[in-house]
């Protein structure tokens, strides 16, 4: 990065640049160099410069116009301010326009490198930011197939296994062995669908998704949530108990989606239920909008933790012995849910239990 | 007619391998691994295969999907039954962007998805074999 870099000095007084170049000479910068704005503002686009040199005082074009141009052009571009008179106001105006630095005129060979350096430093520090940037984002948008790859490809390398185990043993294998395999074979199918879920939550494509709404019966996106985590509720031996008043009606959104938005909440009812709880799930019209509430007897989240839980990553200290979990699967929800327009929100008290409530907005139908 | 059909199966995850080799072995079919792309060509330039099972994320990234476009362009080779088995469905957004794979971006005849049931494994299999021996037939009438 700090070879062949480029600087471009635009200045009217050609003694200036001479100068300015010879002081250069021999350091492995590419030099050009521009006696007034316009043509200045040409070699930005031609020459690409990393660093440019710009004259405050100048016929035609002025340097602080200048700046600007090359602002809008290339804001990375690193600008420093020449000004033959050494007033700070100037120098400070133009550093508020964007200038990196300034120079005063009279300045030595020294002074002159050493801005120089600086200023290339910061260009390459500005380049390298973008450049971070750049990976950070591409790192999320292919967050979702790494981990797919990652995560799913062991998983899938055991179960493939298990369904052979699971022939091989079959004429052999004890009911108790049998129920075992079945028990192994069950968890895993479980983590395949958590990673899937969680996977697309966090990589849809929300604008995408949207052109695809359509009306749906609220109805029938809870009775698929409910059937996805009836399995792990009747292994806690929890009953579901669902409640509906029978206009509740429709919204327009992604069936897919909303349905995964209400697992992740039915879930967590149920990961953080005591066994041979009850968890409810009601739903209803009120005015032009669709309610839907999910209530447990779980351990409930405390007061402090409420703000957080919807988050992100989080997860309650209070959970803390209980099933384990990030709370990823919240933030999905809320995510989802929002991109239809609603809202959710959660009632709870430590020890008693906790009521997540979704609001979407109606359509008649 | 009796003859035993012949698999190969590319995939570079020799756990995975393992388990679907065993289900096809069970069912009577022959089948040899490569656990690479390069290899798993060379297989196909050495011997006469029935079905190809391709894994489609290998190596660096979807390498399998080179393989079947390149397979579809070899005179020898395109008519040979590709069936894809992959841990990855919309997920692959990264490669199409907002698109599912399916088989109008690769040329293969089907998908299914890792970890696979036997009997979906086998039926597909089956179904795949019997339509690449009904263009043959038809072929050689």
């Amino acid at each position: 990065m700090e070879n062949g870099q480029k600087i471009l000095i635009i200045d009217d007084e050609e003694v200036v640049l001479d100068s300015c170049t010879e002081i250069l000479q021999g350091s492995d910068y590419e030099i050009t160099t521009a006696t007034d704005g316009g043509r200045g503002l040409k070699l930005v686009q031609e020459f690409r410069p990393d660093l440019v040199f710009v004259d405050l005082k100048m016929p035609g074009i002025s340097g602080f116009e200048v700046l600007e141009k090359i602002r809008e052009h290339d804001s990375t571009v690193v600008t420093i301010v020449i000004t033959g008179y050494a007033t700070v106001s100037s120098a400070v105006e133009a550093m508020k326009k964007g200038a990196y630095d300034f120079l005063p005129k009279p300045f030595t060979p020294d002074e002159f490198r050493l801005i120089t350096r600086r200023g290339l430093e910061k260009r390459t520090l500005v380049l390298e930011t973008m450049a971070l940037r750049r990976e950070r984002e591409l790192l999320r948008e292919n967050f979702a197939a790494i981990v797919s790859h990652e995560l799913k490809g062991p998983l899938s390398a055991v179960q493939q296994n298990m369904f052979v185990l699971e022939q091989e043993l079959a004429g052999t294998a004890s009911e108790d062995q049998k129920r075992r395999l079945d028990r192994m074979k069950t968890r895993i199918k479980d983590l395949l669908q958590l990673v899937d879920r969680w996977l697309r939550g966090m990589s849809v494509d929300i604008e995408a998704m949207k052109e695809n709404y359509q009306p749906l019966a609220v109805s029938s996106a809870i009775e698929k949530a409910v059937e996805s985590v009836l399995p792990q509720a009747v292994r806690k031996d929890i009953e579901i108990v669902t409640s509906v008043e029978e206009s509740a009606g429709q919204v327009m959104g992604d069936e897919g989606a909303l349905t995964e938005a209400l697992v992740n909440v039915l879930g967590n009812a149920v990961k953080y239920s005591p066994t041979e709880s009850k968890v409810s799930i009601a739903w209803e019209r009120k005015d032009n909008q669709v309610v839907i509430s999910v209530s447990d007897t779980g351990v409930g989240i405390s007061e402090e933790d409420l703000p957080f839980i919807f988050n992100g990553l989080y997860r309650a200290k209070s959970a803390e012995g209980a099933e384990s979990g990030l709370g990823v699967g919240l933030a999905i929800s809320r995510r989802i849910i929002e991109a239809h327009d609603g809202s959710i929100s959660v009632q709870s008290k430590l020890g008693e239990g906790s009521t997540f409530v979704i609001t979407l907005p109606a359509i008649e139908g | 007619m009796s003859e035993r059909k012949r698999l190969l199966i590319v995939d570079d995850d020799p756990d995975f391998v393992e388990g679907i080799r065993a289900i096809l072995e069970g069912a009577d079919y022959e089948t040899d691994v490569a656990y690479n792309p390069k290899d798993g060509f060379q297989a196909l330039k050495r011997r006469a295969y029935d079905l190809l099972l391709l894994d489609i994320m290998m190596g660096r990234g979807a390498e399998g999907i080179m393989m079947a476009r390149k397979i579809r362009k070899d005179p020898e080779l395109k008519e040979l039954p590709v069936l894809i088995i992959t841990g990855i469905r919309e997920q692959i957004a990264f490669l199409f962007p907002g698109k599912g794979v399916h088989p109008g971006y690769v040329p293969v005849d089907e998908f299914v998805e890792k970890p696979v049931e036997p009997e979906h494994l086998l039926e597909r299999v089956r179904s795949l074999l019997d339509a690449a021996a009904t263009r043959k037939g038809k072929a050689s009438r």
